[in-house]
């Protein structure tokens, strides 16, 4: 019989080859020296191979996301943006303890010109804080911007601003925005109802049926969540959470509240930054389908995110759980700002 | 017990174990598994289902693969950036994170063939399901199997090698 070939060997080895094949491969071994020295040689291959592999298995996790990574931003832009809303923050309360009056604030506003669309919300809500409470005779519309959701703006920051833990001068300063705005809280409420529509008078009714969340896989830049619909079959909804970082930045010092308050600060950038498309466009979808998979996409009015919910099966049938986690996010929402109140 | 809960239950652990060595992330290689599960679920039979489910989770890969490779590019450069942000939950001393590396690298240095095949082999395939998988002829596993062995311990050894003289030359 002539050599075996290592082929031949890895496969006795392996237990891969026939009775017939292994008692004549075993027979040779026994006789032959060089093949016996290859045998012990594949040995130690199949053993080193087995130890290098294990060596893979404590990768780490969430280095690749789960979804949107088109929209994925280097997380040096966040460390970034946080830092410039600190720093932001930090400038606006100096000002405003200093002499109080709308020119301070501008004055603020162009301290920070770079902190951008990230910062942005802050900024006005602090121009709105200033102008009920530093010239109460003069009506919020006198302001750049007349925005429908100036009060619930106003209320988030209040309760954004208790979160940052602030003593002293600071809180001093927010009893007095609060006392002013305590008033128009019923006013604030009822445009959040017009605003989130449909779905929000839906969730004060009664508690829907809730869907199962069986994952929220980690990404950078976007809040994937699993839901199982049905015994094994899910659906994957992303949402883009530019802003959600902000919050968690801003109000470190109790994250459970700032939680409960992220979607009402959400819904009040979101009409900061686009109005229009956020009442005009609320009910407004696309939906795909590829392979089996449909994938709808469309405005959450709530936080004037583009949502993308995607799944295997048919449009109708995602529309409608669509429309059941819409509902839940709005009573999530609606908790919140209740709980805010 | 449904039969794709069977199926899950049994082979849930080694495919996951299977493409976390074969993607480097354990979330990925998470995601990549239910979805095979979830193709698992719309078969009427499957034959062989270790070799099955095996196969699909390797196309699932190749697939995203070929798709979109600058993405990936981009992720391993992400992934760089976040090795050094992520605190690992178990401590990991520095000898197990260079082993690892080692490792990852001489795995990657394979032909994609070897690797899966080696791969599919440390999960307890037997040839004829890797061959199953991988469409390969029965008879021409063992050979894959020989050279993926010697060339994969070889590399790491050839690293471990230099990684032993940098360390003597930063030490004299």
């Amino acid at each position: 019989m002539q050599h075996l070939d290592e082929g031949t060997i890895h496969s006795w080895l392996d237990g891969a080859l026939s009775a017939d094949e292994a008692a004549r491969v075993e027979a040779h071994v026994k006789e032959c020296p060089q093949c016996a020295a290859a045998v012990a040689e594949a040995r130690g291959f199949i053993a080193a191979s087995s130890r290098i592999l294990t060596a893979l298995d404590n990768a780490p996790r969430g280095v690749i996301p789960a979804a949107a990574p088109g929209r994925r931003v280097d997380p040096i832009v966040w460390r970034i943006a946080a830092t410039v809303m600190v720093v932001a923050a930090g400038t606006l309360v100096v000002f405003r303890n200093g002499v109080g009056t709308a020119k301070t604030d501008q004055a603020a506003v162009q301290t920070v010109p770079t902190a951008s669309s990230v910062a942005g919300p802050e900024i006005s809500m602090r121009d709105e804080g200033t102008g009920t409470t530093g010239a109460p005779a003069t009506p919020a519309t006198t302001t750049a911007k007349p925005s429908p959701t100036a009060p619930a703006r106003a209320l988030s920051r209040l309760s954004a601003t208790e979160k940052r833990g602030a003593v002293g001068e600071v809180a001093a300063s927010d009893q007095v925005a609060r006392s002013r705005n305590v008033p128009a809280a019923p006013p604030a409420a009822q445009t959040f109802a017009q605003t989130s529509g449909a779905a929000a008078m839906d969730a004060e009714n009664e508690q829907p049926q809730a869907l199962k969340v069986v994952g929220t896989p980690r990404t950078i830049g976007a809040k994937v969540t699993l839901y199982e619909v049905a015994r094994g079959d899910t659906v994957t909804l992303t949402e883009p959470t530019a802003l959600q970082l902000q919050s968690s930045v801003v109000t470190g010092v109790a994250a459970g509240k700032a939680a409960a308050a992220a979607p009402m600060r959400r819904a009040d950038a979101a009409a900061v930054s686009a109005p229009p498309v956020a009442s005009a466009n609320a009910q407004a979808s696309r939906v795909e389908s590829a392979n089996g998979m449909t994938t709808i996409t469309w405005l959450d009015p709530v936080t004037g995110n583009m949502l993308r919910l995607s799944g295997r099966m048919p449009a109708a049938r995602l529309q409608e759980i669509r429309l059941r986690i819409e509902r839940e996010r709005a009573a999530a929402a609606a908790a919140a700002a209740k709980k805010d109140r | 017990m449904t039969d794709v809960e069977r199926l899950f239950r049994t082979y849930n652990a080694a495919l996951v174990r299977y493409l976390t060595r074969r993607l480097g992330d354990r979330d990925w290689a998470e995601e990549v598994a239910q979805e095979t599960f979830v193709r698992a679920l719309r078969q009427t039979s499957i034959e062989n289902e270790r070799a099955w489910l095996f196969a699909v989770a390797t196309n699932l890969v190749r697939d995203e693969a070929r798709k979109d490779m600058r993405r990936r590019k981009h992720l391993a450069l992400l992934a760089e950036q976040e090795r050094d942000e992520v605190v690992e939950p178990e401590e990991t001393t520095l000898e197990r994170a260079q082993e690892a590396a080692m490792a990852r690298k001489a795995v990657d240095a394979l032909a994609e063939r070897d690797r899966l095949a080696l791969l599919m082999r440390e999960e307890g395939l037997d040839y004829n399901e890797i061959a199953e998988a991988l469409q390969l002829s029965p008879g021409s596993v063992g050979t894959t199997l020989s050279r993926a062995r010697r060339r994969l311990v070889e590399s790491y050894e050839t690293l471990q090698k230099s990684r032993e003289e940098r360390e003597k030359n930063a030490a004299s």
